[in-house]
């Protein structure tokens, strides 16, 4: 991979998450680098996005090391708050915070924990709004937005911290096909501006287009990974060729 | 009638007022209890959590009457006479209601207040965290306001709940309205006319404060659509 020149962003290695005597993550090792596109695929129950939400430790992690942009957040004493500031997390639900506006929906983070004075914050969540094309949202509160919107909403809310490291939960799964465009759109500008990005996905023909890496998972094992040519296009592993004739 | 208002207004009119500022007081407390069991019952933590059930529970299981006993003969003769810790601890008629009201009603409120919290979705806090806010801010900013327009309804319901339940403390010998109308009825021998009038005061108070409630809820709302 040409990436591999450049720093790891993210390092993992011999992860393990159980839930009570659940084991959902058995055994995950990887790297992602510095602007590196990651897209992971795989069924339901395969523990995709467990680990993605590992990754700033929203689950608790049962055994392994994971380092995220220099910090080991497998180390209980470290201050998550200062990590996850630097790592956006965007949800299949949005999550919009239903009682703020738009505009407060974006500066409440960074103005509460003090990356911004609230002139700054704004003038930056205007500019972010533009960037996904919802500038004149500015005042909505989420009920009044449609699908599409509350998702770039929620996008450009965690640009806002401007953070080193993207991670998307299934980011299209809520949405009318419609409206997958463009919130799809929307991070293949992200991609192109060299974000490192981890993104749980359905969307193959989005991952063959846009990732650097595709990696399947299955049963809490990663089970291949490499460019999507490789992955998506040859599959090796029985598992991932079953898988991809199914929804492809 | 006109008779039993001309004599007796005045007395149940300031009867009525020592109910409503018995009712004031014990809410109040209330509301603290409340907020402190409930927020103890959502909170990541056994034993915090336990405290709160144990509160809820015993408070719960226990009809007013029993606690209003228990509270205003029962904790004093506790002190003087089984412990003897100082001297003739005597509490007063409000001080016995308000403390009963507030155990009672901070109970119930501590549930509303759980209920409210736990009603909020879950992907609210997980936004706010990963966003880099600490728990209690992400509770303060976000959480706790979309969690008090849930439960404003069931608060107000409380607060008329906890507003009738002074009737109770009559037993107890503090003079609110239900106490007063017993006097009044045993001089005047009108039963008929005294709960009557008794009834329809408590009424009227109670209608108002559910109109409030509404014009409350109403500007909750109004401000969501803004």
């Amino acid at each position: 991979m040409t990436v591999r020149s450049k720093d790891v962003k993210i390092h993992v290695s011999h992860l393990k998450k159980n839930f009570g005597k659940l084991e959902v993550l058995k055994d995950i090792s990887t790297d992602i680098y510095e602007g590196e596109v990651v897209c992971i695929i795989g069924p339901s129950g395969s523990g995709k996005s467990t680990f993605l939400r590992c990754l700033n430790r929203l689950e608790d992690i049962t055994a392994g090391e994971v380092v995220v942009d220099g910090y080991k957040i497998t180390d209980k004493k470290i201050n998550i708050n200062k990590v996850r500031e630097n790592v956006g997390m965007v949800f299949q639900h949005f999550n919009l915070f239903n009682n703020l506006n738009v505009l407060k929906n974006l500066t409440l983070a960074p103005v509460d924990l003090k990356k911004a004075s609230k002139e700054e914050a704004k003038q930056q969540a205007v500019h972010m709004l533009e960037k996904v094309g919802l500038s004149d949202k500015v005042s909505a509160y989420p009920s009044q937005l449609s699908g599409g919107q509350k998702q770039r909403v929620a996008i450009a809310r965690a640009l806002c911290m401007n953070p080193d490291i993207m991670l998307f939960d299934e980011p299209t799964s809520a949405l009318d096909p419609e409206m997958v465009g463009e919130v799809l759109n929307v991070m293949k500008q992200l991609a192109a501006d060299g974000m490192t990005m981890v993104i749980v996905t359905h969307e193959m023909g989005f991952a063959r287009e846009v990732a650097d890496r595709v990696i399947f998972m299955d049963g809490g094992y990663i089970v291949e990974e490499g460019t999507p040519e490789e992955v998506i296009k040859n599959p090796k592993e029985p598992r991932t060729i079953d898988f991809l004739n199914k929804v492809l | 009638m006109v008779q039993i208002i001309t004599d007796y207004g005045t007395l149940l009119l300031k009867a009525m007022g020592q109910t409503l500022i018995l009712a004031l007081w014990g809410l109040f407390f209330a509301c603290i209890l409340g907020l402190i069991f409930g927020i103890l019952s959502v909170v990541k933590s056994k034993i915090c959590n336990a405290i709160s059930a144990i509160f809820v529970n015993v408070i719960r299981g226990v009809p007013m009457i029993v606690l209003a006993f228990f509270v205003f003969f029962g904790v004093p003769y506790l002190f003087n006479t089984i412990l003897h810790i100082g001297k003739n601890i005597v509490l007063t008629g409000l001080q016995a209601g308000t403390i009963c009201l507030a155990l009672n009603c901070g109970a119930y409120m501590a549930e509303i207040i759980r209920g409210g919290i736990q009603a909020v979705d879950k992907g609210q806090m997980e936004a706010s965290r990963s966003l880099g806010l600490p728990y209690w801010r992400a509770m303060q900013r976000v959480i706790l306001p979309q969690a008090v327009k849930i439960m404003i309804p069931s608060i107000i319901n409380q607060f008329i709940i906890t507003l009738k339940d002074t009737s109770i403390l009559s037993v107890i010998g503090f003079p609110e309205l239900v106490n007063t109308a017993k006097n009044v009825q045993a001089n005047t021998f009108k039963s008929f006319q005294t709960w009557a009038i008794v009834a329809v005061m408590y009424l009227v108070v109670i209608t108002l404060l559910s109109q409030l409630s509404k014009a409350v809820e109403r500007r909750l709302d109004h401000d969501r659509e803004k």
